[in-house]
């Protein structure tokens, strides 16, 4: 019983320890949330809006950086046949400065962010489900140190629905 | 009964000192705003390597033998690498006649001759090599930027950092890098040996 409870306490505390990581340790993390059923008829085209999550320790650039030097989020799909991909609308970054630079203001996106794309599809285009595959392009940073650039697969399906 | 809440008494001691310590060691870097010291690396040798420079020159670390090095991994599009740059500026140009030497590695997915209009903008004044992944690799695995070593006039680290540091600090670790005084004797290790593993470098930081 002794043995047990000191056990289980060593174990706590390194729990504990291990939960006090070294700052710099921990890797920045964007999610995508799935994307519901998109329908398509022919000769129409439909809005998909595309939302992600940043880990809360981190920002990455917005799509329109302030500066030449830094590396903005983007967003690349390839859209099947008949599928066409015909617009993609970034949100504004958010402007904010952070402790290694007061005085300079970065364009970020942080927390929740959405991308909207429209698809299309031609009138001839036949009935089916098309996978849409592609990838969020995007470089982290945190208060003090940044992250090289990483990509998240994107994929959902558009079926195309004959009215 | 009264021996065994003795001992669970001791042992929640502990767990909670434990807790507290780890508490304050968290707490302490955001009080640092943006500091993140990420342990000391007392006494582990510096991989060597040798790379080219964003001028097309080949160049080791060894061949800095006998001077303090500012080991600096760095990306241009790392805004608080940039912060950092007109600091080893000064640094160079304040203790380069006391044998240190700033080595920046850009770790850019790019050609070098951005990183070099890059350096030329910021008006750095000491050599910037073309990183590898088979130097990240010796370095630890260098995920975050930016990452400086200190490295001793005998090859030996005696500071890491991740994350941006404030100048005070930076210079500080300039200072204990030179302190050390040459010891031509010492034998550097091969690349395999002095590979900088994270046990190793967490052992030295003990």
């Amino acid at each position: 019983m002794k043995r047990r409870l000191i056990w289980g306490l060593i174990a706590l505390l390194v729990a504990g320890l291990a939960l006090a990581q070294a700052p710099g340790e921990k890797q920045p993390s964007v999610i995508m949330a799935p994307v519901g059923n998109v329908q398509l008829h022919p000769g129409g085209s439909a809005k998909v809006e595309l939302d992600f999550r940043i880990d809360p320790d981190f920002h990455i650039n917005s799509n329109k950086p302030r500066a030449d030097y830094l590396i903005p989020t983007v967003l690349k799909l390839n859209s099947p046949e008949p599928v066409l991909l015909v617009d993609v609308k970034y949100p504004a970054g958010e402007d904010m400065s952070f402790a290694f630079s007061p005085n300079e203001k970065l364009s970020v996106y942080s927390g929740d962010f959405s991308i909207n794309t429209v698809l299309k599809a031609p009138a001839t285009a036949a009935a089916g489900t098309y996978p849409v595959n592609g990838e969020l392009r995007f470089q982290a940073c945190d208060r003090s140190a940044c992250y090289p650039p990483r990509s998240i697969p994107v994929q959902f399906q558009v079926t195309v629905v004959r009215k | 009964m009264l021996k065994r809440n003795a001992i669970v008494f001791v042992m929640l001691v502990v767990v909670i000192m434990g807790m507290l310590a780890a508490g304050n060691y968290l707490d302490r870097s955001r009080k640092h705003g943006p500091i993140k010291l990420v342990g000391d690396v007392h006494n582990v040798p510096a991989p060597d390597f040798e790379l080219s420079t964003i001028d097309g020159r080949r160049v080791k670390l060894s061949d800095f033998r006998g001077q303090a090095v500012l080991l600096n991994f760095w990306a241009t599009w790392c805004p608080p690498c940039k912060i950092e740059m007109p600091w080893f500026v000064d640094l160079q140009k304040q203790y380069g006649k006391d044998g240190l030497v700033v080595l920046g590695v850009a770790m850019d997915d790019t050609e070098s001759a951005k990183i070099a209009e890059f350096t030329h903008e910021m008006g750095v004044n000491y050599p910037v090599l073309v990183g590898t992944d088979q130097v990240s690799d010796d370095y630890g695995d260098v995920g975050s930027l930016p990452t400086t070593f200190y490295i001793d006039r005998n090859g030996t680290i005696v500071a890491k950092a991740v994350g941006l540091l404030g100048r005070q600090e930076i210079e500080a670790d300039v200072k204990r890098a030179l302190s050390t005084p040459y010891k031509p004797a010492v034998e550097q290790p091969s690349r395999e040996a002095a590979k900088v593993k994270p046990s190793q470098a967490k052992e030295a930081a003990r």
